[in-house]
């Protein structure tokens, strides 16, 4: 029963602790360019005034796919903190977004097409890596099951230390930070899929992205085994890289993006999988 | 002999001869009857035939065979002789001068004909169901065609045979006769591939012409290499028994070779995706219930043998590798067939994979997805007739309007690629034990293992992703036509839709009791071993293998009926807005983007010719 009760309890308040740290990595990358930044509690000040809005919708399919992104996503994150199977839950997460693209789709606007086409290029980018990684996973654990790393002696990063490599290289596209934000791009497409949204159901949109936080970390704390201190290590250590990479850095293209993780970082995953499989 | 045996054999031949010559009325009427009483026909034998059932037919049968035999290839001469074309000519010569030498030197064979075993009416059932169906679809699109009266008669009649080729495809254990009818197949699929005659159809129906042809050789040589390494009998049976002996690979290879070609892998794809210029209700047939069924049919006959073998290790490399290769092809692709075409060929590289892996759980996921592969495809390409006929659409980027002038056809499209795709639909389930498989496999081939598991694991999320962008367009409307009205497409269309759907409907709710009390006997007897498939608590038990029931079923109520849900709800209290457009007034054309990949194409087909030689090389050495 103990063992069960963290991860509950980190399921039901996901949403939470991503609006938390959402509003942490606003401060931080604030502070990177010495500025103050905005309260803590910012993401739920705006959380709160979202819901305010008067409701305009395009259709109603497309504000209900918004929701169930949301809720879809949730789900993969919740079997994941369980410790389900690895590649079932990279699958229900490609779903989840599956959903938004299809939202995307389901407008006249042009830019909504637009950002469902690069979202789709995103997760063609960054799938084969998790893919990847979980069978790497397999092939050291034995197992699919995410619970096998959580409870492995060795720590998975000292095994594949170039897929946790690779992983690190993708994680920008998954959290849409720049150089690879080209799926949300507000400067060209303003926004992409998230523009034909509004009000309460921009709602469900915006904290889906909290969560994706919750997921990505979540992944990159899987390397660190049974280590909990190398997992909070771990886990900073790619919080500061990533705030400092999106501030430093400016927005490639797809093909750039595309090129840049099949080419180097898949190869990378790819490589250690090699190592692994050959000895 | 057996009386529903005849029955599904004769059958299809009488109302074959019978539709040439009846009126138009009646044999509508004709055609109905017959589709029913040969699935009702098939079932009655799946229930009958518990114990594999052996049937020797007399000599006279033989000689027939070999007389009709002859004629083929000379039809195909003449063909080749018509067309000008050297490739047929040269492959008709080859296999008529095998053939003659093959019935000069070997013995009279004694053996039983034909073979009736769990994996016979298996394939019976879903050959007859499904064609049955599609010749009742073709009765209304047949009709709309432009061609002459007797060419509509002359496309029902060929049909009919054609369903009773494939009948005989599964049942033949004599491999004289699975040659026969193997060729009779590619015979049919050329009749219908150059139906409309024009200058594309007739390319086409040749390069399926000579492809296949080298299907046909590559068996004749397997029956002459069985002669030549002494085993006796040429059957089936025979051929199983000597699964140990010495110089067994290379005929195994063979057959799986002409599998592989029938099954349209890679490099020999070009004519499955070319069987497109046929009327729609052909790339039906050709997808769904034949012709390229023949390609897991006969790796799942063979399983028992080639598995642990080198040739299982080429072929599972090859399909694993066909897999993400017609994955990434299907990207590129805009036409609605080839996109279904393409994954026609992923999906079937799983089905020959998991049938060469040949364990337990391998067979039963095989099994599983050649089953709900032919349901689903059957209703996509019936509803690709639907968007021809009715919509006129071909391209899948004009089908953004299609979501409020054929909702109905939409949401039917949507819910036969739901069923290719999510859990907890049977094609889902057949995918996922694939995935978890392979990993057994990579206790001791570790490399092979996790190259085929990134190979499937990446293709099957580039195919859903495409998958998904169609789906998104299927659903695309404006807000000021939110409410959904369904459209009528007459009783032909919307009859046969209905069924499938039924069928798919039934898959799902079913598939718990079809994987212990169908899938699982069909995989005992074809293994030659007990796959114990049984539930236990919220966990589903086949083999070793566990699939969780609790997330399949949530994952259900989130994604499938989600998606079927998002057609019919209505947000009554918010307002509609406009898209924002920047203030721009481009005329911006809604298709979905795809990606130019055809630089890669020619190295995909390089990459399975290699396939091919290492294929025989495996066998040799």
């Amino acid at each position: 029963m103990n063992g069960y009760l963290l991860p509950v309890l980190l399921i039901i308040l996901a949403p939470f602790i991503g609006g938390l740290v959402y509003g942490f990595e606003r401060i931080v990358k604030a502070r990177m360019q010495r500025r103050i930044g905005p309260p803590l509690l910012q993401p739920f000040y705006d959380f709160l005034k979202l819901a305010d809005k008067r409701q305009m919708i395009v259709h109603s399919a497309h504000a209900f796919l918004g929701i169930m992104h949301f809720v879809s996503l949730w789900f993969a994150l919740a079997l994941l903190l369980l410790g389900a199977d690895l590649i079932l839950v990279i699958f229900l997460h490609l779903l989840s977004s599956a959903l938004l693209i299809m939202a995307g789709f389901s407008t006249r606007s042009i830019f909504s097409h637009l950002g469902a086409n690069r979202t789709a290029l995103s997760i063609l980018a960054y799938e084969p890596v998790l893919i990847i990684i979980a069978v790497s996973l397999f092939i050291n654990t034995g197992s699919f099951d995410a619970a096998a790393a959580f409870t492995s002696e060795e720590p998975l990063l000292f095994k594949m230390p170039l897929a946790f490599v690779a992983l690190l290289l993708v994680l920008p596209i998954k959290l849409k930070k720049s150089p690879f934000d080209v799926a949300e791009a507000h400067q060209e497409i303003t926004g992409g899929v998230e523009l034909e949204f509004s009000g309460l159901f921009f709602e469900a949109v915006y904290t889906a992205k909290w969560l994706d936080y919750i997921f990505c970390y979540t992944l990159v704390f899987l390397f660190a085994g049974s280590n909990i201190l190398l997992g909070i290590g771990l886990v900073a250590g790619t919080f500061l890289y990533l705030n400092a990479l999106d501030n430093s850095t400016a927005r490639v293209n797809y093909k750039q993006m595309l090129r840049f993780s099949l080419g180097i970082a898949f190869t990378l995953a790819f490589i250690n999988l090699l190592i692994n499989s050959l000895t | 002999m057996n009386l529903y045996l005849t029955g599904v054999i004769l059958l299809p031949l009488l109302v074959s001869a019978l539709l040439l010559i009846l009126p138009p009325k009646i044999s509508k009427g004709l055609v109905i009857l017959s589709s029913l009483v040969l699935s009702a026909l098939a079932l009655l034998l799946y229930i009958q035939v518990d114990e594999p059932l052996r049937i020797t037919l007399p000599h006279a049968v033989n000689e027939g065979i070999v007389v009709a035999d002859i004629l083929m290839l000379l039809y195909f001469g003449w063909v080749a002789i018509r067309r000008k074309s050297v490739l047929v000519g040269l492959l008709s010569v080859l296999q008529l001068g095998g053939l003659l030498y093959l019935l000069r030197t070997l013995p009279a064979s004694e053996a039983p004909q034909l073979l009736v075993d769990k994996l016979s009416t298996f394939m019976l059932l879903l050959i007859n169901v499904i064609s049955g169906i599609i010749a009742v679809f073709s009765l209304r699109y047949i009709d709309e065609e432009d061609c002459s009266a007797f060419r509509k008669k002359f496309f029902l009649s060929v049909l009919f045979w054609f369903i009773a080729a494939m009948n005989m495809v599964v049942i033949s254990d004599n491999l004289e006769f699975f040659f026969f009818f193997f060729e009779l197949t590619t015979l049919a699929s050329f009749l219908f591939i150059g139906f409309r005659k024009d200058e594309v159809s007739v390319k086409n129906a040749l390069t399926a012409l000579w492809m296949n042809q080298i299907g046909g050789l590559t068996i004749l040589a397997a029956i002459f290499f069985i002669a030549y390494n002494g085993y006796g009998e040429i059957t089936f049976t025979n051929l199983l028994a000597h699964s140990t002996a010495e110089g067994v690979l290379l005929p195994l290879a063979l057959l799986s070779m002409a599998a592989l070609i029938k099954g349209a892998q890679l490099p020999f794809s070009k004519w499955l995706l070319g069987a497109m210029v046929a009327p729609t209700p052909v790339s039906a047939l050709l997808h769904s219930s034949t012709m390229v069924k023949i390609a897991p049919f006969i790796i799942l006959r063979l399983s028992p043998a080639i598995k642990d073998t080198p040739v299982a290790m080429v072929l599972i490399g090859l399909t694993g590798f066909v897999f993400i290769a017609s994955a990434i092809s299907a990207l590129s692709q805009d036409n609605f067939k080839r996109i279904l075409a393409h994954s026609t060929i992923a999906l079937l590289a799983l089905m020959i994979m998991m049938g060469a892996v040949g364990s337990p759980v391998t067979i039963v996921a095989s099994l599983v997805l050649v089953l709900f592969h032919g349901i689903s495809k059957c209703m996509l390409f019936l509803n690709a007739g639907i968007l021809e006929r009715v919509f006129h659409l071909k391209q899948s980027s004009d089908m953004d309007k299609l979501g409020e002038s054929g909702p109905f056809t939409a949401l039917v499209i949507s819910i036969g690629f739901m069923s290719l795709l999510l859990p907890p639909f049977g094609a889902f389930i057949g995918k996922w034990l694939s995935i978890e498989t392979i990993g057994t496999l990579a206790t001791d081939k570790k490399l092979l293992g996790a190259l085929v598991m990134v190979a499937v694991a990446g293709g099957g999320a580039v195919l859903s992703l495409l998958y998904f962008k169609v789906m998104g367009l299927l659903i695309a409307r404006s807000g000021e036509k939110d409410r959904v009205q369904f459209e009528k497409t007459g009783p032909y269309y919307a009859g046969t839709t209905y069924l499938l759907l039924g069928l798919v409907m039934a898959g799902i709710i079913g598939l718990p009791l079809l994987l212990m009390y169908y899938f699982g006997p069909v995989a005992t007897t074809t293994l030659g071993q007990a796959v114990p498939v049984f539930q236990d608590g919220w966990n589903f038990f086949v083999g070793t293998m566990r699939i969780p029931m609790l997330p399949m079923l949530i994952a259900f109520i989130l994604l499938p009926l989600t998606l079927v849900t998002a057609m019919f709800i209505r947000f009554r209290h918010a307002d509609r807005a406009k898209e924002y457009m920047c203030g721009e007034k481009v005329n911006y054309s809604f298709s979905s983007f795809y990606f130019t990949i055809d630089r890669a194409v020619p190295y995909f087909s390089a990459a399975g010719i290699l396939f091919f030689i290492a294929l025989l090389l495996a066998a040799l050495l």
